[in-house]
């Protein structure tokens, strides 16, 4: 064979999957429900994170490229900066200083990414790579969500420019429905809390939009086949099942099932961040595991963790089981024999 | 009657099937010289049996079978040996076509061990591209117990369409081979398994199957997804049984040939005509008349090419990229257009530059699994890569590399462009070699024993011409000669039992381990046969020695 190869035929006409510059240029076009939706409701600030995101990505990526001695072109073209960059720049809080994106891109893509070899060498996702590293360092910028507001806010420029005083910073953000939730204080029975009204207008029907944004993305991605089913429907149905039983055990302590699927970074997680193949689990199997285990991770920490939201330590943590679920969940060839304990030990 | 049984994976690559499947399957025009390689099927090459100068019909063996699995060759024209080499035989034609066959048999009447030695002197193989030789696959039932042959008409690459057309034009013959095959390895049942794509062959053999055929004859309609065709693969779909990785499908009582095989065989029985043409598929944009031809053995696909109405030089010459041998999936590009047609040409695709551009360059693997749920074997393909691409041998044999059918449907999905089957094959290569390399001690230990062998062979022979010589010239024996040697009649026919029994066992594991993996190296299997094979005349001759002086030493 060697010279003629299958895709010979497949290029001739559609082939099954897109060519991988493709995939991630779908990603993206995923993600436009989701990002027009959030500076609808947020803001132009989300804009200006993804675009500035973006930037510093390819940036940084030519740069160690450049120094790696490694041809740009092929690197810059199959747009997985691109995707990184859009990732990282909608989880921050809207109109982020620049030098927070720049610091998170590098973190995402020299760290993250080249310094492991590159697109699919890389153990974590680069995105939460960067911010896992900046909710740790920089945690008053990243919890300063700002409440709904409308799309040109006053001060764009000087939040963007970082030239803002904190104190002004701090009137002009308000909790997100997860933190405010987190942070009720255990004699305050869920009911009350609820009752006090705690938001600002509009914050939770905001997120709720939000969420149902790129739950359309992610149906986009499912249908177009760019992901498979199988680590979201895991994520999203562990997180459902966990909740669920703390719900049903202490309605007046724990959130609802579906205050955790429709706030935060659920279903983003699950749809565009969970499934990132490099990082996540490769067989069928192994993918249910990893996508349940961020689901469970998220539930438990949220509920009984330090951070009101935890898709990124989730999907980092599971990133880290990866090469051990690769190596229990090898499916069984057809025609090999169920493979004795002793042949399955590494 | 498609059944529910289903194997995991496959693709749907573009059938381009039209192409080749309108036109009748014709007789190619006799090519006025034929180059017969002396390898054409899985196995040792054949050993020339003519010389230059010899006058040959259609049919003549020119050459030999040479060891166990190998097969015999035969003159495809009339005509001249114009030139032997270590290679092939190349025979210029007289024109006249004149045949040489063996005599036409009866397969009803006839014992199995007569079927067998037709089918080892027809020099049948495989048709369907492993070329694995019959009468060697036909001994299985010496054995296992066979409840089944399938009839694997599934043809499930693209732009092939001589099973189709072998179908269409010949089912009643068709399935009278399948009769033959089953009756000689005692089959209760024959299962067609054939895509739905091929409505017009379906059709013939519908109406081919008549209820007087003495085994009954199943028609299975599989829905069309590469590659149900895969031995394995349609078992699986056909019986929902799976072929155990490390076994042959006579492990599970079942039996696979190609409906062109079939062909041959009753050809062979019926008509004592060997092998010497075979239906070939000539397709691709690069040729103006398409279709499925009759092609003698040994043709220069140049020729064949340029019947079929392509223009290789001149100022209006064709568009011509590349010529596949096989499928596209599967299949090898022609170097060059000299090689001829050999018993493993089941298709000729001559593709245009638009039709089958060459892959894109590769980029990095993102793990994006596609690979892996196409996988017909349930491996894991991008494991596979990372250890074939780090020679991590013991990891690959662990993601048990040795499974992969190399049908190429990874390589197909992968959106990265990595050609993943090459990888996979040049890692098996690779370890092969290595494995020869290690056992190098233990051929060397084989060779040994085969020198020790033939000496004691040649030993035993030349003790017996003595002996005889002596009893010629003393006329009437006396018994100082043999009385001094107590002859231990009992003993010499244990050894020659025991002999008789490592040649056999030694023949089984040959032919097992060249079904299993066509392209291992035989050679110190065949070693250790031809061992054994010595030991058993040598044998032989004791004991015929001995039997001799026995009665000799009784009378007195």
């Amino acid at each position: 064979m060697s010279m003629m190869h299958a895709s010979q035929v497949s290029s001739g006409i559609a082939a099954a999957v897109p060519p991988t510059a493709n995939l991630m240029r779908w990603v993206i076009v995923a993600t436009l429900p989701g990002i027009a939706t959030m500076s609808y409701l947020f803001g132009l600030g989300v804009l200006s994170n993804v675009l500035l995101a973006i930037i510093f990505g390819l940036a940084f990526e030519a740069g160690v490229l450049r120094l790696r001695q490694r041809p740009l072109r092929p690197a810059l073209n199959d747009s997985s900066a691109l995707v990184t960059g859009v990732l990282l720049g909608v989880s921050l809080p809207p109109a982020s200083p620049w030098w927070l994106i720049a610091v998170g891109m590098m973190a995402a893509i020299v760290v993250g990414k080249q310094l492991y070899g590159g697109l699919g060498h890389n153990p974590f996702n680069p995105a939460m790579v960067g911010y896992a590293l900046l909710l740790v360092s920089f945690p008053t910028h990243m919890t300063l969500w700002s409440p709904p507001q409308e799309l040109f806010p006053a001060d764009l420029g000087a939040q963007i420019a970082g030239t803002l005083p904190t104190s002004q910073l701090d009137s002009m953000s308000g909790a997100t429905p997860l933190d405010a939730f987190k942070h009720k204080g255990s004699t305050v029975l869920a009911s009350e809390f609820w009752a006090t009204n705690p938001l600002p207008d509009g914050t939770l029907s905001a997120w709720r939009w939000a969420a149902l944004a790129w739950l359309a993305g992610g149906v986009l991605l499912l249908v177009k086949r760019i992901i498979s089913w199988h680590i979201p429907v895991a994520m999203l149905g562990s997180m459902l099942v966990l909740a669920t039983l703390f719900y049903i055990s202490d309605p007046s302590h724990f959130a609802s099932p579906m205050f955790h699927l429709l706030t935060g970074a659920a279903l983003f997680g699950a749809f565009f961040i969970a499934t990132d193949p490099v990082s996540a689990a490769s067989s069928r199997r192994g993918k249910l595991i990893y996508g349940a285990g961020i689901g469970a991770l998220v539930i438990i920490i949220r509920t009984f963790g330090g951070y009101p939201d935890a898709v990124a330590f989730a999907v980092l943590l599971m990133n880290l089981c990866v090469p051990l679920l690769d190596l229990y969940s090898v499916p069984r060839p057809t025609g090999q024999q169920k493979a004795t304990p002793e042949e399955r030990r590494p | 009657m498609s059944s529910a049984f289903d194997f995991p994976g496959g693709i749907y690559p573009p059938q381009r099937k039209q192409r080749s499947n309108q036109a009748a399957l014709i007789e190619a025009p006799l090519p006025s010289r034929v180059a017969l390689p002396l390898l054409q099927h899985s196995g040792k090459p054949a050993t020339p049996c003519v010389t230059s100068g010899d006058l040959v019909k259609v049919g003549s063996v020119i050459a030999k079978r040479e060891g166990l699995i190998s097969c015999d060759l035969h003159a495809s024209i009339s005509g001249t040996v114009m030139e032997v080499t270590a290679t092939q035989v190349v025979i210029e034609s007289d024109g006249k076509d004149t045949w040489q066959r063996l005599p036409a048999m009866d397969w009803h009447s006839v014992e199995p061990y007569q079927l067998l030695s037709r089918l080892n002197e027809s020099g049948i193989v495989g048709l369907g591209g492993a070329g694995f030789p019959t009468h060697i696959k036909a001994r299985v039932m010496e054995q296992h117990a066979i409840h089944t042959l399938v009839i694997n008409a599934a043809e499930c690459e693209p732009y092939i369409t001589a099973d189709d057309l072998t179908l269409r034009s010949y089912p009643a013959e068709v399935l009278e081979g399948a009769q033959i095959m089953a009756k000689l390895c005692a089959a209760e049942r024959i299962i067609i398994g054939i895509e739905d794509n091929k409505p017009d062959a379906i059709e013939a053999l519908q109406n081919a199957l008549t209820p007087s055929l003495p085994i009954p004859i199943e028609l299975s309609i599989i829905a069309t997804r590469y590659p149900s065709g895969g031995e394995r693969q349609l078992i699986k779909k056909l019986l929902n049984v799976n072929v155990p990785s490390d076994g042959l499908p006579a492990d599970v009582g079942v039996l696979c040939h190609n409906p062109g095989t079939l062909l041959a065989i009753l050809h062979a029985v019926r008509d004592g005509q060997p092998l010497v043409s075979r239906v070939v598929t000539l397709t691709g944009e690069a040729i103006e008349h398409p279709g499925n031809r009759w092609i003698r053995l040994g043709t220069s696909v140049r020729e064949v090419l340029e019947q079929a109405g392509i223009n290789l030089s001149g100022p209006n010459q064709s568009k011509l990229h590349q010529v596949i041998q096989g499928g596209p999936m599967m299949g090898t590009p022609l170097l060059t257009l000299d090689s001829p047609v050999t018993k493993l040409t089941n298709c000729l695709i001559a593709a245009t530059l638009e039709e089958l551009p060459p892959a894109p360059t590769e980029v990095p693997c993102i793990r994006c699994g596609e690979c892996e749920s196409v996988c017909p074997v349930a491996l894991l393909p991008q494991q596979l890569h990372w250890y074939a691409r780090a020679k991590d041998d013991d990891k690959l044999e662990r993601y048990h590399l040795f499974d992969c059918i190399e049908c190429g449907a990874c390589s197909y999905v992968c959106p990265s462009h990595i050609p993943l089957v090459a990888d996979y094959r040049e890692a098996k290569s690779r370890i092969r070699i290595q494995r020869i390399e290690t056992a190098k001690a233990e051929h060397a230990r084989h060779r040994f024993e085969f020198r020790q062998a033939r000496l004691a062979r040649e030993e035993a022979e030349k003790k017996a011409r003595r002996e005889a010589r002596q009893a010629q010239n003393r006329r009437s024996p006396t018994q100082a000669s043999s009385s001094s040697e107590a002859i231990d009649l009992r003993g010499l026919r244990i050894a020659h039992a025991a002999a008789k029994a490592s040649v056999k066992k030694a023949e089984k594991t040959l032919a097992r381990v060249a079904q299993q993996d066509p392209n291992q190296s035989l050679d110190d299997l065949e070693m250790q046969l031809a061992t054994a094979q010595e030991n058993l005349r040598a044998a032989e001759l004791q004991l015929a020695q001995a039997r001799e002086q026995q009665p000799s030493k009784e009378s007195p």
